[in-house]
């Protein structure tokens, strides 16, 4: 379950992982590994550690027990604003800077962690507001975007960074319907691109298309992890069963054909 | 006829009693009372010798006024200085130091105004000159101003660290840890993200604290300070059948300087609203 013994190079390893809050288990050793380019999708029922796992990596969040690496490098042992500019994140409520504009909020980064000049960080956010669609959106306002565009702002601000891996979590759960789409295929090109990521998310779609692998987390242990394919056509655990016929219901009376 | 037994500065002063002993100490009061008949004072609003009375003495009143500006400005002034850092640090900061601001703070906001200003200047050992100096034509001592200075600052501290801890705690937590999340430390984050936006916030609440602290610098009349109700005070006891003009004029001018101050800051805070959020 743990490494895939591939011989890859490792991008990120979670290695016997445990996190509490308080007198709860939120992570139960939890040992995961991604390669470079994968793109992992954990799912799981709300509470079940999800974004524990992600604020894990970028230390948003300190691990109790275990050991994690980025690129081999024990994480316990990288500076932890070195380790932020190296690992982008997305929230699921955006989480954009209020009282900066689109391109100010992808600036801000670049001008004051990577200590780029204002004029270099300008070029480097446009260039990343084009990259997600937003071009011609650099002057406006978080509260005058619609929530896809303010949820690709956020992309394209992590991604100002020049990270090596990409968290995101429940990017589009706080978003309508009609606006999933374009944060998606946000992703998707992102993917095809050749970022690693790790992703929490409800997306199945976007699971079964983009993911190299999906974990079914659950009370903070890992369930089950394998190839969608595999993972949702033909689940090992019982499980991971229920909670894909749980999630499938509401949608499987009239569900289309869902790419 | 004759003098009020109570004198009601704008709300906030009451100084009572019949003697009125300490004006009396701290100002050169003229003791003749200049009659202007046998009529009351309240009831004879349009008496033309008073109007003319109070013009008569407009710059005096005039250097009460510019005395009320310089200590208000000299207070909030303080009241910054002292106020936003204890905001900050009850923000953010962790166990005794954030104890010990909070602390101070309810501990000010518990005393009388009066009291304070009796402690600054009657008690605090303040290492100032007790001599008079003439600003704007109004003469005063440089240990009242300080003193008054001084307990209206730090009152005022104590309300603005309200403000700023609150505004501070109004921005969402999303907000520090998108900034945390590519890479800025916690102070660039204060900088960059939290202050700006706390700090709009804060405007509101600023605007009701200054014109608080511009009325209040009434209460210096307590200190013998030749503020704009203690000039007025000097004027209506020398002619007290203009009283009531002498009251008036003096809340206008009151009136006129809150006026100015709150729209100064309606002005900011519309020009600071950011695009696309509610209320701005």
């Amino acid at each position: 379950m743990t490494g895939d013994g591939r011989g890859r190079a490792e991008m990120l390893r979670f290695e016997n992982v445990s996190n509490s809050y308080g007198s709860e288990e939120v992570l139960d050793d939890v040992s995961l590994a991604l390669a470079p380019q994968d793109v992992e999708v954990v799912i799981g029922p709300s509470g079940s550690g999800k974004s524990t796992l992600l604020r894990c990596v970028n230390r948003l969040t300190d691990i109790d027990a275990g050991e994690m690496r980025l690129d081999g490098q024990k994480l316990s042992g990288l500076d932890e604003n070195e380790l932020r500019r190296r690992v982008g994140m997305v929230f699921q409520q955006f989480n954009l800077f209020a009282h900066r504009t689109a391109l100010g909020n992808v600036t801000l980064g670049p001008r004051v962690v990577r200590g780029l000049s204002r004029e270099a960080a300008r070029e480097l956010g446009h260039e990343h507001l084009r990259r997600v669609g937003l071009a011609d959106q650099a002057d406006a306002y978080p509260g005058e975007l619609s929530g896809g565009q303010q949820q690709r702002v956020g992309i394209a601000r992590a991604l100002a960074m020049g990270p090596e891996l990409m968290l995101f979590d429940e990017p589009t759960s706080a978003l309508d319907p009609e606006l999933i789409g374009e944060v998606l295929s946000v992703m998707r090109e992102l993917a095809g691109a050749g970022m690693t990521m790790l992703c929490a998310t409800h997306e199945m779609g976007f699971a079964r298309e983009v993911a190299t692998s999906v974990t079914f987390l659950e009370e903070g242990r890992i369930v089950e992890r394998g190839p969608p394919a595999q993972l949702f056509e033909s689940p090992r655990e019982e499980r991971t069963r229920e909670f894909l016929s749980r999630l499938d219901d509401p949608t499987a009376v009239d569900r289309g054909p869902g790419r | 006829m004759v003098l009020p037994a109570t004198i009601d500065g704008c709300g906030h002063v009451v100084v009572g009693g019949s003697g009125l002993p300490i004006a009396d100490l701290y100002s050169p009061v003229a003791s003749t009372v200049v009659s202007g008949g046998a009529g009351s004072t309240a009831a004879a609003p349009l008496q033309l010798a008073d109007w003319a009375f109070v013009w008569a003495n407009r710059q005096f009143l005039a250097a009460g006024a510019a005395l009320t500006i310089l200590l208000t400005i000299t207070s909030v002034l303080v009241g910054v200085a002292i106020g936003i850092p204890a905001g900050v640090l009850e923000a953010y900061g962790d166990g005794r130091l954030a104890r010990a601001a909070s602390q101070a703070s309810v501990l000010l906001r518990g005393t009388p105004l009066l009291v304070i200003l009796a402690f600054t200047f009657f008690v605090l050992p303040l290492p100032v000159p007790a001599s008079r100096v003439s600003l704007f034509g109004s003469e005063f001592g440089i240990d009242a101003f300080v003193a008054a200075a001084l307990g209206l600052g730090l009152r005022s501290a104590a309300y603005q660290a309200q403000i700023v801890r609150g505004a501070i705690q109004s921005v969402a937590p999303g907000q520090m840890e998108a900034a945390r999340a590519v890479g800025l430390s916690t102070s660039e984050a204060i900088r960059h993200v939290i202050a700006p936006q706390a700090l709009r916030r804060t405007i509101p609440g600023f605007q009701n604290e200054y014109t608080i602290v511009l009325k209040d610098t009434s209460v210096a009349f307590f200190i013998g300070l030749a503020e704009l109700l203690t000039t007025g005070f000097n004027l209506f006891v020398q002619q007290s059948t203009a009283v009531f003009e002498v009251i008036i004029a003096v809340s206008v001018v009151y009136f006129l300087l809150t006026f100015l101050v709150n729209r100064g800051l309606d002005r900011l805070d519309a020009r600071l609203a950011i695009p696309g959020e509610g209320g701005g």
